[in-house]
């Protein structure tokens, strides 16, 4: 399935210093000129995925995107611009509770939620949307609570007649998660789509759910055309006054499929007809915003987050080049990320990085161990090369086809040819590159990936990335660093319900890992979206570093 | 009619019936090797489309599971075989009330999207043959009508002009002129859109606004092959003798081009008309990715992008189909329109 | 042998046209572009010697904030002749110049595989006929049957990495380009076939090879000469189309294709980017294409029978790709 954009590691960079005018203030202006959110208007998002996955088992959209418009969850996210974001309950009445040492979740659903034709929502029909994620036949989203749930590795979902004892729902209006082990953040686990309500009754035939799904959200699907268009219309039985961060702004909202980047860009900011009405769900590419620096009106509608993703080089550490912790440092000192930032457009693109942790993660320490110039340090990596053997390496660089990605590589090969490495580049498509990277053959030295955690918690920076259960198979590990005590640590960190006390441990992690340089932090990377003149509400916060469709309304 | 008579018509008859029984069975044979070779070149793709229906994050147990479920974990040969079945008596795949069903005849089951390989390309072939049709009617009025004009004025500044404009026409790639065409149309002076398509049954006049851009640059660079062609036939063919005989016989010159001359050089212009259109009809791939029109084309590309091997193969043999019926079409016209064949 | 029977020298013949060709100054003309394109191809390096500038050093003092040229026209300065790219600040000139190589290079080499394999596989088709002819067609229409750029780009990715990007180029471009030429080819050695001296020739007891190679493909060159020039501009635009779509020729090495496809997203603010490569790709194509005219014009031989012939003979237009449109 073709991933929505805002999967972390397709994250293309974009950037550009709006130097003299500094529009883009970090988070951008919501500039709307009234507090209450205009209702009206048709408005139309632009994008470059050619699908969109409907059914909430199956897929791995973010809380605030396309599928938060049309399905509720027990919780959701709040985001607002220069502030941390914070999970919010959404069909519960709280956050959840937490007992058995953080083992068992007890959530409660609101008063008189209903679909989108007047059926009530249902504990049960949450149990049933969540089992039938477990499904064979529906895999594909995100899964981060199929090996969290008690028994939920051998679950095969409801249609071969079993149930999941680990959810339970003593009533209609209360459901009970029991998990394997304690999971602090459990809160911001059902926030995702599988937690989305499916009545059984509507489940009649599981692959086309998603034609005509159950909404529970200010929008219903009114028609989906793949590669052409997916339309939205409002859904008559959703009570805005039990939900805090959706507006339901717009009476019709139309996704215009398989656009061209650079177009979309364009459009938007030749701001004509129908695209006053419109934003960019796709990443404003360097050469536009190049054009937009020079187009006053555009400036105004650019919107640039703050830094949410990591954009790192991933170094392979089981290969027997690469074995060498100084090899690795070396290529730590040789790599030019200013050459990278440029290549990625520019200083907007992102600061320069120098930790694992992003920022805006609650908890996250500022440290540099390896000091160096912008420009990287020539000299010491010779040095560190020659103290380990290997003055002249050939290395091969696994890209993936991303529209920036070419420049960027080539800064790669760039820099480390000044230290006597000679880089390899190949260039992959999309899947393919995933196929490459994560799975179980590994055949590469060096790859370049970016990484936004799922949710914002040091937990979904480090252990996704750095766990030996994440090498192969699927797994973002794409450095196959395997050390026990760092997994230790994870497991430490992972399982500690207090919140300063976990903070502690994964800015140590942070540190411990960097100091086996299995990857080169690049930058962290920033974002920039434009919309028509009369969009309004449209912010981008830092995380996740995309815009908020659930509170964009139209000006009249 | 005598007997001899009638039993030459029945020879001639069985002798029709056995060449076209030979080419279907011809036909059916190239579409199975070009399956064959689908199957292999993508099977090597170093991807896994398991991958796709694993989750995030993924886990060796959730792939095996999606690979048995996409009957992936079966070798490639019987993967083929169960493919060629699946052709003739459709395909399920899992087991209980959420197996999916691909009905016959099924060309495969795109697992990215949800749908049957079949549906896909029913939804998109509208917008191909859109374009391709369009785009002909354009480059076959345009191209042919230039070509003929400077055949007729041979060596004057306007065949002079006219095959300026053609050999420029096919030395342009067609990236470039669309890409320059939005900027001018769309983008500078606001006159069309620069993406998207309406159906015809919509908006007839949407239809045509979205679609003038795309017919203009492919009828650009198709036209100015089709110039340089008629001209040179139509030249060639101006020559003959019995041209100059019909000229002698005193018959006017709009005559002896348009009945004699133009008769010839239909053959030539059908034959590469053709394939032309069967490939154009199986997705204009460059074109439709820079006009983000959702045909064929597109979707092949991005089946390719996302190694959705049941599309690619389904589409190929599509193309593949296409471009055969074409051929044979142009043979049959060949056969009807030129006597000296068909005897 | 007597001269009329000797089969025609291609020297021979295009000295007796040659005298004509001082008339056609538009082939003239042609050819002298192609020949200078030839000459700076070749000579890239000590031509980029000349600028002091290479197509791989990157130039970020050269940029402003926004990762565009800083300077007027894209950067064009006394030490950037045609400015440079954005985003990495490498000198255009270098890379338009060293992207000459490889469009030539790739090209010329592309056409010389098709026409090999089409020439072979074409004579010896038409002219040994029965069930070998009956395969090879049927291998010509089902490659003529094939989408062929997406296979191209599949191709792409499945090639091990140890397999030089151009080689796998030449090889995949050249691969499908050839049924083309090897049905025209065919078409011609029909008729050939039936020809006084062939027959002729197969009377006095020559063996079928003898005939083929001694008799028939001398006949052949000149048909396969004219295909040939009008090939190598579709090669090339096919290479070109390739990088565009980002499966062509690897960075660093520069390419025009690659270099068209970054820089038709910076028309707006810096034309420069698009206007050298894209011209250069336009002009070389131009070139080709009027030259094999020429050559077409001068040196096609009026056989008598041209009904095979005929629309053979004008599908060189479309010998690349169909869906590189």
């Amino acid at each position: 399935m073709k991933r929505h954009p805002l999967r972390a590691t397709a994250a293309a960079l974009t950037g550009l210093v709006l130097a003299a005018c500094g529009t883009s203030s970090s988070g951008g202006a919501p500039a709307s000129s009234s507090t209450a959110a205009a209702r009206g208007g048709s408005l139309f998002v632009l994008t470059t995925s050619s699908s969109v996955t409907l059914d909430p088992a199956k897929s791995q959209n973010l809380a605030i995107t396309t599928l938060g418009l049309i399905y509720r969850r027990l919780t959701t996210w709040d985001i607002a611009p220069g502030r941390p974001p914070t999970v919010v309950p959404d069909l519960a009445t709280d956050t959840g509770t937490a007992s058995d040492g953080g083992r068992t979740w007890t959530y409660h659903l609101k008063d008189g939620l209903q679909y989108a034709d007047g059926t009530p929502i249902t504990a049960a029909d949450v149990r049933y949307g969540v089992e039938r994620s477990f499904a064979a036949e529906l895999s594909g989203g995100l899964s981060y609570h199929k090996t969290l749930l008690a028994g939920g590795t051998a679950y095969k979902g409801p249609y071969t007649g079993q149930d999941l004892p680990a959810i339970e729902t003593p009533d209609a209006r209360t459901i009970v998660f029991h998990l394997a082990t304690a999971y602090g953040d459990w809160p911001w686990i059902v926030s995702m789509p599988a937690f989305a309500p499916v009545p059984r009754a509507k489940d009649t035939s599981p692959t086309s759910y998603a034609t005509h799904p159950a909404a529970s959200g200010p929008y219903q699907v009114d028609s989906y055309h793949q590669g052409s268009a997916l339309v939205l219309t409002r859904n008559p039985h959703w009570d805005a006054r039990t939900d805090p961060v959706r507006t339901g702004g717009p009476d019709k909202i139309t996704f215009q499929l398989g656009q061209d980047r650079s177009v979309v860009a364009q459009r938007l900011i030749a701001d004509s007809g129908d695209d006053r009405s419109a934003f960019g769900a796709s990443f404003v590419p360097p050469a536009q915003l190049a054009q937009v620096s020079r187009d006053a009106g555009a400036k105004q509608r650019l919107v640039t987050s703050d830094p949410g993703a990591l954009a790192y080089l991933a170094i392979n550490t089981r290969r027997p080049a690469l074995a060498d912790v100084r090899v690795r440092q070396a290529i730590e000192y040789g790599v030019d990320k200013h050459a990278y930032q440029v290549a990625s457009g520019g200083e907007l693109a992102g600061g320069l990085a120098t930790t694992l942790i992003t920022p805006g993660i609650p908890g996250r320490v500022a440290y540099d161990l390896y000091p160096e110039e912008p420009s990287g340090d020539v000299a010491k990596a010779r040095q560190l090369l020659a103290a380990a053997g290997t003055p002249a390496l050939s290395l091969s660089l696994l890209v993936d086809s991303e529209s920036n990605s070419a420049a960027q590589a080539q800064a790669i090969q760039q820099a480390l040819q000044r230290v006597g490495i000679t880089v390899t580049i190949r260039q992959l498509d999309d899947e393919a590159w995933t196929a490459a990277a994560t799975g179980a053959a590994g055949d590469y030295d060096l790859t370049l990936s970016s990484w936004q955690p799922d949710f914002p918690s040091a937990n979904g920076n480090l252990q996704p990335l750095f766990a030996t259960s994440e090498i192969g198979g699927g797994g973002y590990n794409l450095a196959r660093y395997s050390r026990p005590e760092v997994d230790a640590l994870i497991a430490r960190a992972t399982g500690e319900t207090d919140h300063a006390a976990a903070q502690a441990l994964w800015a140590q992690a942070d540190r411990r890992i960097l100091q086996d340089a299995p990857v080169v932090p690049l930058i962290y990377t920033r974002n920039s979206f434009l919309h028509g003149s009369k969009v309004a509400d449209f912010f981008v916060a830092g995380f996740p570093a995309y815009p908020d469709y659930l509170r964009v309304s139209l000006r009249r | 009619m005598s007997g001899t008579a009638r039993r030459a018509a029945t020879a001639r008859r069985a002798a029709r019936a056995r060449t076209a029984a030979r080419r279907v069975a011809s036909a059916a044979l190239t579409l199975l090797v070009v399956s064959a070779l689908t199957y292999a070149v993508f099977y090597l793709l170093p991807a896994d489309p398991a991958q796709l229906s694993c989750g995030k994050p993924c886990t060796p147990e959730r792939l095996q599971q999606a690979r048995e479920f996409m009957a992936l974990d079966r070798s490639v040969p019987r993967q083929y075989l169960d493919f060629l079945s699946g052709l003739v008596s459709g395909r399920s795949f899992g087991t209980g009330p959420a197996a999916v069903r691909c009905p016959a005849p099924c060309l495969g089951y795109s697992f990215r999207l949800d749908r049957p390989v079949v549906d896909l390309m029913a939804d998109r072939l509208p917008v191909t043959v859109s374009i391709a049709l369009g785009a002909a009617v354009l480059w076959l009025l345009l191209g042919v009508g230039a070509g003929v004009a400077a055949a007729v004025r041979p060596r004057t500044l306007l065949d002079r002009g006219v095959m300026t404009l053609a050999v420029a026409g096919v030395s342009t790639p067609t990236y470039l002129l669309g890409l320059l065409g939005i900027l001018l149309f769309g983008f500078t002076v606001h006159v069309l859109p620069v993406s998207g398509y309406v159906p015809l049954t919509e908006d007839p006049a949407a239809w045509a606004q979205h679609l003038v851009l795309p017919w203009c640059v492919l009828a650009a660079v198709f036209a100015a092959v089709y110039a340089r062609l008629t001209r040179g036939q139509l030249l060639e063919v101006l020559q003959e003798d019995h041209i100059r005989a019909a000229r002698a016989r005193g018959l006017r010159e709009r005559r002896v081009v348009g009945i004699h001359g133009l008769r010839n050089v239909l053959l030539p212009v059908v034959s590469v008309l053709g394939p032309d259109l069967g490939g154009l009809l199986g997705g204009a791939v460059i074109t439709e990715h820079v006009f983000s029109l959702p045909g064929l084309g597109s979707l092949l590309l991005d089946a390719v992008g996302s190694v959705d091997l049941p599309l690619v193969v389904g589409i190929t043999l599509l193309s593949a189909f296409l471009i055969i019926v074409a051929n044979a079409v142009v043979d049959l016209c060949y056969g009807l329109l030129d006597p000296r064949v068909s005897g | 042998m007597p001269a009329s029977l000797a089969a025609p020298g291609l020297v021979g013949q295009v000295l007796r046209q040659a005298r004509g060709w001082r008339r056609d100054l538009w082939t003239a003309g042609a050819g002298a572009v192609v020949a200078t394109c030839v000459v700076v191809a070749l000579a890239a390096p000590l031509l980029t010697a000349v600028e002091g500038q290479d197509p791989f050093t990157y130039h970020p003092d050269t940029l402003d904030a926004s990762g565009a040229p800083a300077g007027p026209g894209g950067g064009i300065g006394p030490t950037h002749w045609f400015g440079v790219e954005p985003l990495t600040g490498r000198d255009l000139f270098a890379v338009v110049v060293h992207g000459a190589r490889t469009s030539l290079g790739i090209g010329l080499a592309a056409t010389a595989l098709a026409v090999g394999l089409g020439v072979a596989a074409g004579a010896t088709a038409g002219f040994l006929g029965g069930w070998y002819d009956r395969l090879t067609t049927r291998v010509i229409d089902v490659l003529l049957g094939f989408p062929t750029l997406v296979f191209m780009i599949a191709l792409g990715a499945i090639a091990p990495t140890d397999l030089p990007r151009p080689l796998l180029v030449v090889l995949v471009v050249g691969g499908f380009g050839w049924p083309s030429v090897a049905r025209v080819v065919r078409g011609q050695t029909l008729s050939l076939r039936q020809r006084g001296f062939v027959l002729a020739s197969t009377a006095m007891g020559a063996g079928r090879g003898h005939v083929l190679v001694r008799q028939v493909l001398p006949h052949l060159t000149v048909t396969v000469v004219v295909y040939t020039t009008l090939l190598v501009p579709q090669m090339i635009a096919t290479e070109a189309a390739l990088s565009f779509l980002g499966v062509g020729v690897p960075p660093p090495t520069p390419s025009w294709g690659r270099a068209i496809g970054d820089a038709v997203a910076w028309v707006s603010t810096d034309p420069a980017f698009l206007a050298f490569p894209g011209g250069a790709l336009f002009l070389l194509t131009l070139a080709l294409t009027v030259l094999g005219d020429g050559l077409q014009d001068r040196l096609a031989p009026r056989t008598a029978d041209r009904t095979a012939d005929r629309t053979a003979d004008r599908t060189a237009d479309r010998s690349g790709p169909r869906e590189a449109r």
